[in-house]
């Protein structure tokens, strides 16, 4: 009975330090961008209500704020859109069609994902810059692709292996060809998982920051995680008010979608990241 | 039969392969390549073999920057999964609003960490921030923290930070790990009046264990190539104290040295790929998925 009673204790205050440490950086970040000035917590000054951050971050054209979030909702989206496909034609060939190469691709692409990313940019710089794609979405969104590929492949992977094999076995007999079998069978019955993988093939894109920092040298392609890294005032300064407001402008979709799509992340997360 | 399978493995795989290829191995290789070249921009590029390797080897700064890596993953990855497993067992309870509690764990995980980088500076500012506010007011000292401007400082706040981001992600991997472990096995423990700690220490870390040592150096290995948060959140300063080699890398690219910058990136390649040779043997991901 105590026993029990310990156990309802420690998982009560084990939750709330939970919550406290996983959302204060967050809603710090929401209430300084509300702040008139930064400094609320110091010893001689008050917190006051404004909205002039986010008609500052907004209106400044010097900013870049808009241009910023509209490079990344785009690279992103086109990205995990093509990766989806490109992972779910390797996907398929890996479950269904069985043939040797199959570990090899998969434990080899397993292998990429470990690799640093610094040991692909100056090659990707140079190979960038003589395709004249500097400062492009090109300059991206191909990187992207195979950066995020290894992750959707293995999320698809475990979704497909699970769809049984009589279902294509009856459609090759019904005269089905590989194809119809790929977008008739495993498509709709695989559709949650595409979903969690597109999902967080999205994630993954809109996070990065090593490629979009090097690839990329003003608002015409640079992505907003580099804008905000790079945000600085006129003189030097640090716009505290601006980066708080552009930070949370661009992460509330972004923890609104983890929230709503909370059991797919989780889901694509653990299948993707460990098989054993 | 045997030439029309064939075909289509290749034309399902070829996009795949074709993109991992030219974006991922090529520029490996090419960096690999590079690394035994001078190439310093507006300059000729000269082969020099090991030359590279050699000053490195001499080059303190890229010492100082490797061991402040290793010494990064020592502290904070044991520190991730030991908080992760916390967090794990929590998640795994029926308590009330459990999908919600879920989510909230995602958060960190889900804000581009450069973005979250930009606050965690604000909530380490010496005279107005978050974090020596909490520090005063919870009256463990009266004298506020230099975070960003001392090497110890930085580091921890650092460590502080990579914890926030990455313990989720270790938190859900452990979850998995949690769900898969039988409940009978808890039933009989019951009966046999086994207690808390007991049922914790017998049953759950036992059978936990493999799934700890893929998280341990799945962390490991992303620990290591650590650049968003230190590039935003210190710069690699004070004094070059917090700057990890994935940074000491970038400088030298960003100051045209491609061959140097080249040879550090590839060092720290070397690492990882033994590392994720290591995790692909001992995570046995061949079982699960190849039938």
């Amino acid at each position: 009975m105590t026993e029990e009673k310990l156990k309802s204790l420690l998982i009560a205050f084990g939750s709330i330090f939970m919550i406290i440490f996983c959302l204060s950086p967050f809603v710090y970040m929401i209430v300084t961008s509300f702040a008139k000035q930064p400094d609320f917590l110091a010893a001689q000054t008050n917190f006051q209500f404004t909205f002039s951050n986010y008609y500052s971050v907004l209106t400044t054209k010097t900013l870049h704020f808009v241009e910023y979030l509209r490079n990344s909702l785009i690279v992103s989206a086109v990205s995990a859109l093509l990766c989806v496909v490109i992972a779910s034609l390797a996907a398929y060939a890996i479950t269904r069609l069985s043939f040797k190469a199959a570990a090899v691709i998969l434990l080899f692409t397993l292998a990429t994902s470990m690799f640093p990313q610094i040991s692909l940019v100056s090659y990707l710089f140079k190979f960038m810059t003589a395709l004249g794609w500097i400062n492009t979405y090109f300059a991206l969104i191909f990187p992207y692709i195979a950066w995020i590929l290894p992750l959707s492949l293995w999320i698809l992977v475990s979704y497909f292996s699970q769809i049984p094999k009589e279902l294509d076995k009856a459609a090759l007999v019904d005269g089905c060809s590989y194809w119809q079998i790929l977008y008739k069978v495993i498509f709709p019955v695989a559709s949650p998982g595409i979903f969690s993988t597109a999902l967080l093939a999205f994630i993954f894109a809109f996070n990065e920051f090593m490629f979009a920092l090097v690839l990329t040298t003003d608002y015409n392609a640079r992505t907003i995680p580099v804008g905000i890294a790079l945000f600085q005032g006129l003189h030097g300064e640090i716009p505290w008010g601006n980066i708080m407001a552009a930070s949370t402008i661009t992460t509330i979709p972004v923890v609104m979608l983890t929230i709503i799509f909370q059991r797919h992340i989780i889901q694509g997360l653990t299948r993707g990241a460990v098989k054993g | 039969m045997k030439n029309k399978l064939l075909q289509n493995h290749f034309f399902f795989v070829f996009p795949l392969c074709l993109f991992v290829g030219l974006f991922i191995l090529l520029p490996v290789l090419g960096t690999i390549f590079n690394s035994f070249f001078k190439d310093v921009s507006f300059l000729e590029r000269k082969f020099v073999f090991l030359n590279n390797y050699k000053q490195l080897l001499i080059d303190s700064a890229f010492w100082q920057s490797f061991c402040f890596t290793i010494l990064f993953v020592f502290v904070s990855v044991p520190l991730q999964i030991v908080l992760g497993l916390i967090f794990a067992l929590l998640l795994n309870e029926y308590i009330p609003l459990r999908g919600l509690l879920r989510a909230v764990v995602l958060i960190p995980w889900a804000i581009p960490s450069a973005i979250s980088a930009r606050t965690w500076q604000l909530i380490y500012n010496y005279n107005y921030g978050l974090a020596n506010f909490l520090w005063m007011k919870l009256g463990i000292s009266t004298t506020p923290i230099n975070w960003l401007g001392t090497d110890v400082g930085a580091f921890f706040a650092l460590v502080i930070s990579d914890t926030w981001k990455t313990t989720p992600f270790v938190a859900i991997i452990l979850l998995a790990g949690l769900q898969a472990i039988p409940q009978e096995l808890y039933a009989q423990a019951q009966v046999d009046q086994a207690n808390l700690w007991q049922r914790f220490y017998k049953i759950t870390l036992p059978l936990l264990k493999p799934i700890i040592i893929v998280a341990l150096l799945f962390r490991t290995i992303d620990a290591l190539r650590i650049f968003d948060l230190i590039y935003v959140l210190t710069g690699g300063g004070p004094g070059g104290a917090t700057t990890s080699v994935s940074l000491y890398a970038y400088k030298y690219f960003l100051t045209g040295d491609f061959g140097y910058g080249s040879c550090v990136s590839t060092v720290l390649f070397v690492i990882a790929f033994l590392l994720s040779i290591l995790y692909i043997k001992i995570g046995q991901f061949y079982k699960s998925i190849i039938v």
